[in-house]
């Protein structure tokens, strides 16, 4: 484990401050997206000197969670903590470059994390409830002012959960990613093969939601074009995506004039 | 009416879309976001009406319950803003703002929820997975570009449309096409996801798998493999349970030998 050093607290109260500040855009400010772990997941990656940990730690958690989206009162669980945490404990925790198993299990600790984060969620709109209730009494020219001090200081509450969230989860990380760096090599290899495999977990939770058919057409169509190009022509990855996008978009102009 | 015709121009319409932004910054599970509808539309009741008692009371009627997704927020911000000129001014209206926040609120959050949620944000992350796959570090550049520009020039868009329909959610349909639009991004999402799926003999190094088999094997593996995961959903599995599933199984592999 890294020694806990003034340079190590300070990194740790900076990355609390940035995962802070992307978490407003989840729910409080915007939601221009810069909150998604395929966007936050970099960032801190980069702060932190591994960008390439985070851009694999991200991609991964937004195939997971992206399609679990908040509608009505349902709170989905807080990608954007966990996007920032397991970066952070990737980057501090393995100086350098983080190696594959430990990017593992940093993904696999966010899944701790979910109930944590809508239960602290939950917190706080019950939270905000409370400053909202001081609104409707006041009268005149205070009434102005109470409007924009309640619903300003859901921000403050909004960061708040965001930095201590952070604040707890990164140390606690890196005591667990220290003990797994003890652990047999076949515990290692195991967790390289389950970073592998997450975007094929990613792509059936997307596939799950975006289609109710069992073996969807448009998700075969593209698949064999890419085998096809890939395997036999040996086309590179962007110019496979390039067709299968294409191949999407002529599906669906043809699945438009069908109906 | 007592304040001489008061118009509502394109600096208070701006002042309302920024505010607009914020209009979750005090989300709580009892009121959602009336006090951040309140907040946006607040300056312009602070000029239509100079009498501090109607400013006050109709400051208080918008601390109502309200609750729609929040980027077509924007679109009865615009309604409600006309609608309180026209009372202001003196003109008769056949509903009132309450009637038109109440009758929009669920449809529009309805609409935007598939539409931003459940279609154009899942669109802009396989895109930017499948770039990720291909090796681009600008991959959440791209993911944040194709989102934006889509969301940010609707939600500013929804918001004159609104403003200058007085609330016709028709014609806001007829001009954005959210249903057709919205099967359009999953039909091509399925077809990228096909496409990521057929290409991974040649993902990324970090999450190639690194098997001696044919690459036509790997994929046809990774893709019946997503089928397996996706028929597992469908009978009740969490993305929590999956993930911890894949890592017990991943284990497993490793122990047996097979890794």
């Amino acid at each position: 484990m890294p020694t806990i050093d003034m340079h190590m607290v300070l990194a740790l109260l900076g990355i609390a401050i940035v995962g802070g500040l992307i978490g407003l855009d989840r729910t409080a400010v915007g939601q221009f997206m810069v909150s998604q772990p395929i966007v936050a997941a970099p960032f801190t990656g980069w702060l932190l000197g591994d960008p390439a940990a985070g851009l694999v730690i991200g991609a991964a958690l937004e195939l997971i969670w992206v399609l679990d989206v908040p509608v009505g009162t349902f709170v989905p669980a807080d990608s954007t903590v966990s996007a920032v945490s397991a970066t952070a404990v990737a980057a501090l925790g393995c100086p350098g470059g983080a190696p594959l198993p430990v990017i593992g299990v940093c993904i696999l600790l966010t899944t701790a994390l979910a109930p944590v984060t809508m239960r602290a969620d939950g917190i706080i709109r019950n939270w905000n409830a409370r400053l909202a209730d001081t609104v409707p009494a006041a009268q005149g020219q205070d009434l102005r002012r109470r409007l924009a001090r309640a619903h300003l200081s859901g921000l403050a509450v909004f960061f708040l959960k965001s930095f201590v969230l952070t604040l707890v989860l990164v140390p606690a990380g890196l005591a667990a990613v220290s003990v797994f760096q003890r652990m047999p090599d076949t515990v290692h290899r195991a967790m390289s093969l389950f970073v592998k495999l997450l975007p094929v977990l990613g792509s059936a939770l997307i596939v799950r939601k975006l289609s109710t058919k069992h073996v969807d057409l448009f998700l075969l169509a593209g698949f064999v074009i890419a085998v096809v190009a890939g395997q036999v022509f040996h086309a590179s990855v962007s110019i496979i995506m390039l067709l299968s996008v294409t191949a999407g978009w002529l599906g669906a102009r043809f699945h438009e004039q069908r109906s | 009416m007592n304040n001489g015709h008061k118009e509502i121009g394109t600096a208070d319409l701006f002042g309302v879309f920024a505010r607009s932004l914020l209009i979750q910054a005090s989300w709580s599970f009892e009121r959602m976001q009336s006090l951040g509808f309140a907040y946006a539309i607040e300056p312009v009741l602070n000029k239509l009406y100079p009498d501090r008692a109607e400013y006050e009371s109709r400051l208080k009627l918008h601390l109502d319950y309200f609750n729609t997704q929040p980027y077509l927020a924007s679109f009865i911000l615009g309604a409600v803003v006309r609608m309180e000129q026209d009372r202001a001014a003196g003109k008769k209206s056949g509903t009132d703002a309450q009637g038109i926040k109440a009758s929009l609120m669920a449809p529009l959050g309805a609409l935007g929820d598939s539409f931003f949620w459940g279609s154009l944000k899942p669109f802009a992350v396989v895109i930017a997975v499948a770039l990720v796959m291909a090796g681009s570090w600008w991959a959440p550049l791209l993911f944040l570009l194709i989102y934006n520009i889509g969301h940010v020039v609707l939600r500013a868009g929804a918001l004159v449309r609104g403003f200058n329909s007085s609330g016709d959610a028709v014609e806001l349909m007829a001009t954005y096409r959210f249903t057709s639009r919205a099967r359009q991004f999953k039909v091509i999402s399925l077809a990228v996801l096909g496409g990521i799926l057929g290409a991974m003999p040649v993902w990324r190094s970090e999450f190639r798998p690194a098997f001696p088999v044919p690459g036509t094997f790997i994929a046809v593996s990774g893709l019946a493999l997503t089928l397996v995961l996706v028929a597992i959903l469908r009978s009740g599995g969490s993305p929590v349970k999956l993930m911890l599933g894949l890592a017990a199984g991943c284990l497993v592999l490793a122990y047996a030998g097979a890794i």
